[in-house]
């Protein structure tokens, strides 16, 4: 740890932080003026006001949100995590989130934070994934994973899950910047994927207060730090107006690339993708098309077969099936299909359908949801 | 002077004889009745007043007193009315020496109207069947004919309470007073609604034809008009036929609750559907006089609850013990009656709050905060009560185009009465009635693993987060479906297909 800060003005760094209606850069000015955090919780509303030339009611409201929480209270708790608070000028705060105009006061970190020069890309998308999104997100998560790339996401539902779990699988590290505070977890069935994550080398990231609970404006706020640590960001599925199209934009301001995966024109969820296209988004439909983007410091490490471009020479699974499992997969196509349009193609009665479906699960070529069936594999 | 009259009550779907004692002495003209009456049985004395005023008796200006013995027991209903005012006429000496010995040996229920005319009150059938062996005739009103046929105790009808006093001083002949022929008022069958008509989800007919054979609680999940509805309104045209102890039950409680409309013995399973705004005593029996609710309503028949979710919490937790028993206990301070409810619930909901989840055609608008939440209001503990779950999917145009029909309801039910009549061999002599109420012995000793079973379970296990404690409701159903082929054993395939009836169990496709 880096003794460049007092354990006092460490302290009243992490009680700062909790204001979380101000941009972290003006918190940087307001100890800039100041001199230290430690001296601007020794001013009263009027004086701090005054000095910073500030709103009174907005100093007052900074005091008060400062002084709600209890700094030794979080630094301990977050040590029984076995998680670390890390200021700016610790060595173990990530580089690229240094760099970044709002990079925040403190961090909350569970696990290992990405060091410098580390391949991070960022994978981000809607709660309201489709089969697509999700057989898009599992392949290229998978992809980059074992190519040797981090991913970021945050663990929101949906694509963000998918993509960390895709890691998880593979036993490989991935960094969720999520949008509570680190003594809690949401959404509440991502528990188990969070403890995987950690289990496996990766890290949980948050700037908000330890217990802090999820609320709406977290989200967008998060997301700066996912484009911060990240190059690209690349953008799965999203609604025109989301979360995801909000990373975007931030990514773009830092001067990040931005990458879409083009999706069918009549989903509503590929409207922010292919929006981003129209903007002059870079376009992935491999996942070289990704990898072209990971700065060359960063190359270092990376199997390089990931890198090649060309045709892609897919296994073909499917030829080792049944022809009835085959006319099955066929019958799927790229759709969402329920057990009775299946037996009807088929004419099989439910039971023998049920049997079929049952076997292509299993082996992982179909996924159920909802009770439609849709290819899980590409 | 004194005298004694039997009537009958109801406790829970039980009858019990009540003497009716009434004593007449001087002093201030009052009437009351004591022994725990219900209000109902208190207003009886302004009815009584009348009736026997305008039926040309005298009704004495004494001090009367009606106790109602075994006086521990709460009484309610309105067939007081008349052993109430045959009491005062005898022990007001109206009544001759012979007609007092007379109405000792009858059972007299029924209402009064203020002209002295009788009015049908409620539970006769239950209160004549209990009341048998005391080897009375019963009197009852002509409107109850029918349950007094079906309880075949002896019986006499009369109109009006002049017509019964009359009767008592033989003025008039036994004939009389009785409804000799009874014509078939039975109420016309309705059209019976025929799988037949359903087209397309072939998977849901399916799953509601093991139901029936195996007496397992079906969930649909589907959206809005794709036809869950229409299904469980035809599902108990496949359940097998009543019989005959069957069939006397649902009747005395429909008895009770004054349900019996123009059927003689209700021979039709019952299928009840009770709103969602339904109340919790309402579903499940209770008030400060119990009475039963509709899940008794529903005993040996159907409980559909369409939009389950809807349902307040406190009325679906309150399913929980009739699920699991068969019966429903209510307990008050003075007393603690038990209702039959053995239904089979086939339960009914939208995928998300604004039903279009899965929707081809029109985007859903609910948060994925709300759809868990809206799901989570059905909890594990009731979930775990529910063999067999259904997505339904919408009826493609080409299905509902088509001219074909599938396969009728008799047909389905011939299996499922093939696959009953297994499973009576297999639990004869016990207490259990079908696969699904199987305890973890007879499960132990009826549904044997098929070799090669290992693998389905944990394949299933690994792919689909089935849990450990959803294995036992796997194997009744598996069994059920092996019983609709005629099988000796569970064979995989059977096994597999009970996994399509498993959606809930599945763990979010995202998980690790």
């Amino acid at each position: 740890m880096n003794t460049a800060v007092s354990t006092e003005e460490r302290l009243a760094r992490i009680q700062l932080n909790a204001f979380l209606y101000f941009r972290a850069d003006w918190l940087e000015r307001l100890i800039e003026i100041f001199g230290s955090a430690q001296e601007i919780l020794r001013q009263d509303a009027s004086t701090l006001a005054r000095e910073a030339h500030l709103n009174p009611d907005t100093a007052a409201h900074l005091l008060r949100e400062a002084f709600s929480v209890n700094p030794q209270e979080e630094w301990d708790k977050t040590a029984a995590l076995g998680g670390h608070i890390y200021l700016p000028e610790d060595e173990e705060y990530p580089q690229s989130l240094r760099n970044c105009k709002e990079a925040p006061i403190a961090i909350y970190v569970l696990g290992k934070p990405p060091t410098e020069n580390q391949a991070c890309v960022a994978m981000v998308g809607t709660r309201k994934i489709t089969p697509y999104g999700r057989r898009v997100a599992r392949k290229l998560s998978e992809e980059l994973t074992q190519c040797g790339v981090t991913i970021i996401s945050g663990l929101a539902r949906g694509i963000d899950s998918e993509c960390q779990a895709a890691a998880v699988r593979l036993k490989k590290p991935t960094v969720a910047v999520i949008g509570t505070g680190i003594g809690r977890c949401y959404p509440p069935e991502n528990r188990a994927l969070e403890k995987a994550i950690l289990e496996y080398g990766g890290a949980v990231i948050s700037e908000l207060p330890f217990n802090k609970p999820p609320n709406a404006f977290h989200f967008p706020r998060r997301n700066r730090i996912i484009a911060a640590l990240s190059q690209p960001v690349v953008v799965v599925e999203g609604e025109v107006k989301s979360g995801a199209l909000i990373t975007a934009k931030l990514a773009l301001e830092m001067g990040k690339d931005v990458l879409a995966v083009p999706g069918p024109i009549d989903s509503p969820v590929s409207g922010g993708p292919n929006s981003l296209i129209r903007q002059g988004a870079g376009v992935v439909t491999s996942v070289a098309d990704i990898l072209d983007y990971i700065p060359q410091a960063s190359r270092f490490g990376l199997d390089a077969r990931y890198f090649e471009h060309g045709e892609q020479t897919p296994d073909k699974p499917l030829e080792k099936l049944t022809d009835q499992q085959q006319q099955v997969m066929a019958c799927v196509g790229t759709g969402q299909v329920s057990l009775d349009a299946i037996a009807e193609a088929l004419q099989l009665d439910v039971p023998q359908t049920a049997g079929l479906l049952f076997d292509l699960e299993v082996q992982g070529f179909l996924t159920c949801e909802n009770g439609l069936y849709s290819k899980s594999k590409f | 002077m004194l005298s004694t009259v039997y009537t009958g009550a109801i406790r829970g779907i039980e009858g019990f004889s009540v003497s009716v004692e009434v004593d007449i002495a001087p002093g201030m003209p009052t009437l009351t009745v004591v022994g725990l009456p219900d209000t109902e049985v208190r207003e009886s004395k302004e009815r009584v007043v009348a009736a026997v005023r305008n039926s040309g008796f005298d009704f004495p200006l004494k001090r009367i007193t009606v106790n109602l013995s075994p006086a521990e027991l709460r009484k309610s209903g309105t067939q007081f009315d008349l052993p109430i005012a045959l009491g005062i006429l005898a022990a007001s000496e109206q009544l001759s020496e012979p007609a007092r010995e007379k109405l000792k040996d009858l059972l007299i229920l029924g209402e009064l109207a203020l002209d002295g005319t009788l009015r049908p009150c409620a539970g006769v059938l239950p209160m004549l069947i209990s009341c048998k062996k005391l080897g009375k005739t019963a009197v009852i009103p002509p409107q109850n004919v029918l349950e007094g046929q079906v309880s075949s105790a002896p019986f006499i009808t009369p109109h009006t309470l002049k017509e019964l006093t009359d009767y008592l001083e033989d003025k008039i002949t036994q004939e009389a007073v009785t409804l000799q022929y009874v014509p078939a008022e039975e109420e016309p069958p309705e059209p019976l609604l025929d799988f037949a008509e359903v087209k397309g989800q072939a998977l849901a007919k399916r799953a509601l034809e093991i139901a029936a054979a195996g007496g397992h609680n079906v969930l649909m999940i589907g959206l809005p008009g794709t036809g869950k509805s229409m299904l469980a309104k035809r599902f108990p045209g496949i359940l097998p036929p009543l019989t005959q102890e069957e069939s006397l039950e649902i009747t005395k409680i429909y008895s009770i609750c004054n349900l019996m409309g123009k059927s003689r013995l209700l021979t039709k399973r019952p299928f009840r559907d009770p709103h969602h705004t339904i109340s919790n005593v309402a579903l499940i029996g209770g008030g400060s006089t119990p009475r039963p609710g509709e899940v008794s309503l529903a005993h040996n028949g159907v409980l559909f609850l369409d939009e389950f979710a809807e349902f307040s919490r406190a009325a679906l937790e309150v399913l929980r013990e009739p699920l699991e028993n068969g019966l429903v206990t209510i307990s008050r301070a003075k007393e603690t009656v038990t209702y039959p409810a053995r239904f089979t619930l086939v339960a009914a909901m939208n995928p998300c709050p604004c039903g279009n989840l899965g929707n081809p055609l029109k985007p859903c608008t609910c948060s994925p905060m709300q759809i868990n939440r809206y799901k989570s209001r059905i909890s594990g503990p009731l979930l775990d009560r529910i063999d067999l779950t259904v997505n339904l999917n919408p009826v493609k145009y080409s299905d509902w185009n088509k001219t074909s029909e599938g396969e009728s309801s008799a047909q389905i039910r011939e299996r499922v009465l093939q696959a009953r009549e297994i499973q009576r061999n297999r639990f004869q002599g016990t207490s259990t009635t079908a696969n699904a109420f199987m305890n973890t012995k007879q499960i132990k000793e009826f549904c044997t693993l098929p070799p090669g079973a290992d693998t389905v379970l944990e394949a299933a296990m690994r792919k689909f987060g089935l849990s450990a404690r959803s294995l036992d409701k796997i194997l009744k159903t598996a069994r059920t479906i092996a019983d609709l082929e005629g099988k000796k054993e569970i064979e995989v395939k059977h096994l597999v297909e009970v996994m399509q009836y498993r959606p809930l169990d599945r763990k979010g496709v995202a998980d690790v």
